[in-house]
């Protein structure tokens, strides 16, 4: 390590300003934090000495999305090999299927993100962001998998640029560029988003006979009146404990609860992730769910009666509260605001679900609402503290006038 | 439970800002700081909540095509006066509005040093006349038309207000010189109504 400290650093007159390279700075700065702690100091106080920066912030959540990536990997390719009908696949079998099927996503995700955060950061003079590592992962895993790469290429670079960059870079937006880029993928190319596309079918010709490709969150909300949900979908071969594990077609990411369970512990116990907003989600939709299930039956479509802990495991709702609705920049900041803004995103899911016949899964969607509203939940949250300050110190004063 | 579908229709799906693009120009202009837009957002709130019933009554009961039936007389019964709609709807709105200051000033002095120039101002603002209109266009009844009127200008209340506040966050953020201002408010305002489209499609 020594030698490649000592390497970068008899380079580093050449980035510094008046060097030949200057305008390459961020790319040197960009090697060296990566590498190494920056040898940068605070000019004058506040001095914050914490180990914990953006770059360790940022680690933490690539660490907590292993679990997810590997069950990706594995899963994509457990159902490429289901629907092409390829009998005898041992497990290792459906790694490497998957391996072949996700890795070419997250690398033009990668890529072509990485190069429009270069290209910003060198014309714009910012520092390149350890953020763009999480947003770059988050974005393609929460496509389905049959994408087309331009499309891929497409989405990040409306997330990193419309999503990100031009308000300035990490820490600076205001919605979650993952999301923008997904959402712009959703209402641009609303085909690729539903039904058949989260099975990996390459050729068609060998498909079995009767799959069909309806996810969960579609066959629920297509059960005719009079009929039970939980049946309807244990008889289509999602029972709660395939839909807790993740071994069944849809977006890359989203299909395992557990998987993304075991992230969020990890983001938990670092405290990387804010608990507040994800137990604001779970009870904002167990609450809308709880109380759907109170309408009576027969008026409303079967739907509004699949208990609480169905919704819980289906579509995308754990991976999301806890990946997306989490991201420290663009949900809410203050305490209760994250209960208000963790809630709203709950509440919101469990409509779309039920309500909204043009597109089932609305979690992401949900949250870039809840994006959108953070900064005014913010806002009202100060103003009430605020108020309640000045009751406060008016009473004290008084009190202490008197005595 | 049919009121209370087209309240939530009203606001969140068919908001009028970012679902019709509405009354972008106070939208735009006035969601500098969160105060002046709550201000805004409520005195939206007030002139749509009263003149899209006012106008309701005007087209009903004079301007619709045999609305002047109740007078008895059969040539006025004959007559189709809803060329007439824009321009009544206008002045409907304006006159509205004067009253409306003059009784807030009398007895709600504090509200209406609050509302300041903003009440005068959307007599102007589209989305008050875009309410009316679309009174007329789906034939809504009266109890739905205040309805309406209310809800219109809660989405519109909503709408502003969370653009505020994000502009009042992204003040920190280092935005490129030529978009600074309107350019970076109507890129918000397209993200925002990303967001909305959450709503789109949703079957009360």
């Amino acid at each position: 390590m020594k030698f490649l400290l000592n390497h970068l650093h008899k380079h580093k007159g050449l980035f510094m300003p008046g060097g030949k390279l200057a305008w390459l700075y961020p790319l040197y700065e960009a090697q060296e934090s990566f590498l190494f702690t920056p040898p940068d100091t605070t000019q004058s106080a506040p001095h914050v000495r914490d180990g914990v920066d953006l770059k360790r912030v940022m680690i933490t959540v690539i660490i907590a999305l292993i679990p997810v990536v590997l069950f990706t990997f594995y899963n994509t390719g457990r159902q490429f090999n289901i629907v092409n009908q390829i009998p005898d696949a041992t497990a290792l079998d459906h790694w490497t299927q998957g391996l072949a099927i996700v890795m070419p996503v997250i690398l033009v995700s990668y890529i072509v993100g990485g190069l429009i955060e270069v290209l910003f950061a060198i014309i714009r003079k910012h520092e390149i962001n350890e953020g763009f590592l999480v947003t770059g992962l988050l974005f393609p895993i929460s496509l389905p998998p049959t994408i087309p790469l331009w499309q891929v290429a497409l989405g990040v670079a409306f997330g990193v640029i419309i999503g990100k960059e031009i308000f300035g870079g990490t820490g600076f937006n205001v919605l979650n560029p993952a999301l923008v880029g997904r959402g712009f993928l959703f209402f641009s190319f609303p085909t690729r988003f539903s039904g058949d596309v989260y099975n990996v079918v390459l050729d068609i010709d060998n498909v079995i006979d009767g799959y069909t490709g309806a996810t969960p969150l579609t066959l629920a909300a297509s059960v005719p009146q009079g009929e039970s949900v939980i049946e309807a979908l244990t008889e289509a071969g999602f029972t709660w404990s395939t839909m807790f594990l993740g071994l069944m077609g849809g977006s890359m990411a989203e299909t395992s609860a557990l998987a993304s369970l075991v992230g969020g512990v990890i983001l938990l116990v670092t405290g990387v992730g804010a608990w507040r907003i994800m137990a604001g989600g779970v009870i904002g939709l167990t609450v809308a769910v709880t109380s759907m299930n109170l309408l009576p039956a027969d008026s409303f479509i079967p739907f509004t009666q699949l208990p609480i802990y169905y919704h819980l495991v289906m579509g995308t709702f754990v991976w999301s509260i806890i990946f997306m609705a989490t991201d420290p920049v663009s949900s809410a900041a203050t305490l209760r605001g994250k209960w208000i803004y963790g809630i709203l995103i709950g509440v919101m899911v469990a409509v779309i679900r039920v309500a909204n016949p043009a597109f089932t899964g609305g979690v992401l969607l949900s949250i870039l609402f809840g994006n959108v509203m953070a900064p005014m939940i913010d806002h009202f949250v100060l103003k009430a503290h605020i108020r309640k300050r000045q009751v406060y110190i008016q009473s004290r004063n008084s009190r202490y006038a008197k005595s | 439970m049919h009121y209370i579908s087209l309240a939530v229709e009203t606001i969140f799906i068919n908001n009028i800002v970012l679902a019709y693009f509405l009354g972008m120009c106070s939208f735009l202009a006035c969601s500098k700081k969160v105060e002046t837009a709550t201000g805004l957002g409520l005195a939206v709130i007030c002139v749509l909540g009263l003149t899209a019933p006012f106008n309701w009554a005007v087209h009903n009961f004079f301007l619709r095509e045999g609305a002047l039936a109740w007078t008895g007389v059969s040539a006025l019964a004959e007559l189709d006066l809803s060329f007439l709609n824009l321009i009544c709807f206008i002045a409907v709105i304006a006159s509205t509005v004067q009253l409306v200051e003059m009784i807030l000033d009398r007895f709600f002095p504090r509200l209406y040093t609050s509302l300041g120039i903003f009440l005068p101002l959307i007599t102007v603002n589209c989305s008050i006349l875009g309410g009316s209109l679309f009174m007329v266009e789906r034939t809504y009844t009266f109890p739905e038309t205040l309805v309406y009127g209310f809800s219109a200008g809660t989405g519109f209340a909503l709408a502003i207000i969370s653009l505020s506040a994000v502009r009042k966050k992204i003040r920190y953020s280092r935005i490129p010189a030529g978009l600074q201002g309107l350019g970076m408010t109507m890129i918000l305002t397209g993200l925002m109504s990303m967001a909305f489209m959450a709503f789109a499609g949703i079957d009360l």
